[in-house]
């Protein structure tokens, strides 16, 4: 399988996707903003739509726009007014329904637009691929190097505060890289994967580990294991990689889950 | 005469443009174990989030460490409901928190800073307790463990918000009692936030009552828990009832 070109591609999209996204998804489930990468997700649709109505270069708008998404809805999280879901529910419909309108008035053809907006890890570049490689190294390093801001900021911020710690700059650090990580990843393999990639292996790992150490390394195992499987599966049974990966990471977490509260009751 | 270690003059707390105390002169020395009290509602937590720098306070000033001109080293033990459970940390890894204040930027606690944490653990009897998931901790351990990681920052003053809140009678006293045996023992400074009556009776050493109007009384315990004192500082609680 290695042999042929395009399948390598695939594998090692598929396993930088993984290793750039499911640490991150420890994080995400547990600031419980879950739902936030899904709306945050359409609101890239929509910006790589908006890009292609005017003809301007997708990935610097859907960046641009993520990780003013993320920012924006990290800053509204605080509003006394609304619960925090409120914020999220409307980014997501407006995401949504702008990538239709938009794409409705495209000059290019649907199918087209289509690939550019969800993403297609069989027509991954080369060039790609050593772009994800960069960013998604870099934001390892910086996730290592941070762990304690980025816990402090979100576990208790006002201890974070009295410590001296500048906890709204490094929540800003935080939902930024998040924001960039979401951007190259929906670039290559669309919402859906990228929104499940954020969520279901951290969900997992937490529910087998009670160790927050473990449960990035439990995290980053799975989702490098199910998009390797699931690119393989794919291949095999003639199946839609992107949804085969989504599929096995569900499966995953719904056995992790059974798991442990199977254990819970022992 | 003990050095002073906080001291504000004038001072109006509250949140956004509500004002909730004024005009509050207070003077924390070094080794003073202090309770404050007042009705519910009454802006104890306010205050104490003012005096941490965690607001901005509406008016006056605070000074710390004014003799030494520098800032005081703070451990906040915030009420432990405030605290997610959801996050998978063992008791030692909460207590390593306190060492993210003597860390610069990016760097990663050592094993100077486990050895700390773990003899802060120690310090409040939680040593065997280190492995341990925070969150399948007793109420009164996880006290222990918020402590702990209070005194791992090495802090000048301990401020606690509600410590004995929600506990059994057993738990109250061995909490209170730790307290008191950090401020004898160590010379720790001890600020705690309470609406139990009683705790301030049994362990405090001065008293800062605040009143149904919004004003602050500080004084020896003796003379703060006057009868007279305290149906003028409850009064309008008590015509609610």
């Amino acid at each position: 399988m290695l042999t042929v070109p395009f399948l390598r591609n695939i594998l090692l999209a598929g396993g930088l996707v993984a290793v750039g996204l499911s640490p991150w998804s420890v994080y995400v489930v547990l600031r419980r903003i879950v739902f936030s990468g899904a709306a945050v997700a359409e609101v890239a649709s929509a910006a790589v739509a908006l890009a292609v109505l005017f003809q301007l270069a997708p990935f610097p708008i859907a960046l641009l726009l993520t990780v003013a998404s993320f920012l924006a809805l990290s800053r509204l999280a605080d509003s006394e007014v609304l619960p925090p879901e409120t914020m999220v529910g409307m980014l997501y419909a407006g995401g949504a329904a702008a990538s239709v309108l938009l794409i409705a008035k495209a000059p290019r053809g649907e199918a087209d637009i289509l690939n550019i907006l969800f993403g297609n890890i069989l027509t991954v570049p080369s060039s790609l691929l050593w772009t994800m490689a960069a960013v998604f190294g870099a934001l390892s390093l910086l996730q290592y190097l941070a762990a304690k801001e980025f816990l402090i900021s979100a576990y208790d911020p006002d201890m974070g505060r009295t410590l001296g710690l500048r906890v709204g700059l490094w929540n800003m650090i935080f939902y930024g890289s998040l924001g960039v990580a979401v951007a190259v990843a929906i670039r290559t393999v669309g919402a859906l994967l990228t929104f499940t990639m954020l969520v279901a292996p951290g969900a997992a790992a937490l529910c087998l580990t009670g160790r927050l150490s473990r449960a990035f390394k439990a995290a980053l195992a799975f989702g490098v294991l199910c998009a390797l499987a699931g690119v393989v599966l794919s291949y095999q049974f003639d199946l839609p990689t992107g949804p085969t990966i989504v599929a096995l990471l569900v499966a995953v977490f719904a056995l992790s889950f059974a798991f442990g509260r199977a254990a819970q009751a022992v | 005469m003990p050095a002073e270690l906080l001291k504000t003059e004038g001072l109006s707390v509250g949140y956004g443009r509500h004002e909730v105390l004024r005009g509050i002169d207070l003077t924390i020395a070094r080794g003073d174990f202090l309770g404050v009290m007042g009705p519910n509602g009454a802006g104890k937590t306010t205050l104490l989030k003012t005096l941490l720098g965690l607001l901005e306070p509406l008016a006056g000033r605070i000074s710390a460490a004014p003799a030494a001109g520098r800032r005081v080293l703070f451990g906040y033990v915030p009420q432990r409901e405030s605290l997610d459970l959801h996050y998978p940390l063992s008791a030692l890894e909460v207590a390593l928190m306190g060492r993210y204040g003597r860390l610069g930027p990016l760097r990663r606690p050592g094993a100077a800073d486990v050895r700390v944490a773990r003899e802060a653990l120690a310090r409040t009897h939680m040593e065997r307790f280190a492995d341990r998931p925070y969150r399948k901790l007793s109420g009164g351990q996880k006290q222990r463990v918020l402590i702990s990681r209070a005194l791992a920052a090495e802090p000048e003053i301990l401020l606690l918000d509600e410590p004995t809140n929600g506990m059994d009678v057993n738990s109250e006293r061995a909490i209170m009692e730790l307290l008191t045996e950090l401020q004898t023992e160590k010379g720790t400074t001890v600020v705690f936030v309470t609406h139990l009556m009683h705790t301030i009776e049994r362990y405090a050493r001065r008293v800062a009552l605040i009143t149904f109007d919004g004003r602050l009384l500080i004084g020896e315990k003796a003379a703060m828990l006057e009868p007279a004192v305290l149906t003028g500082a409850y009064q309008a609680n008590n015509k609610n009832l």
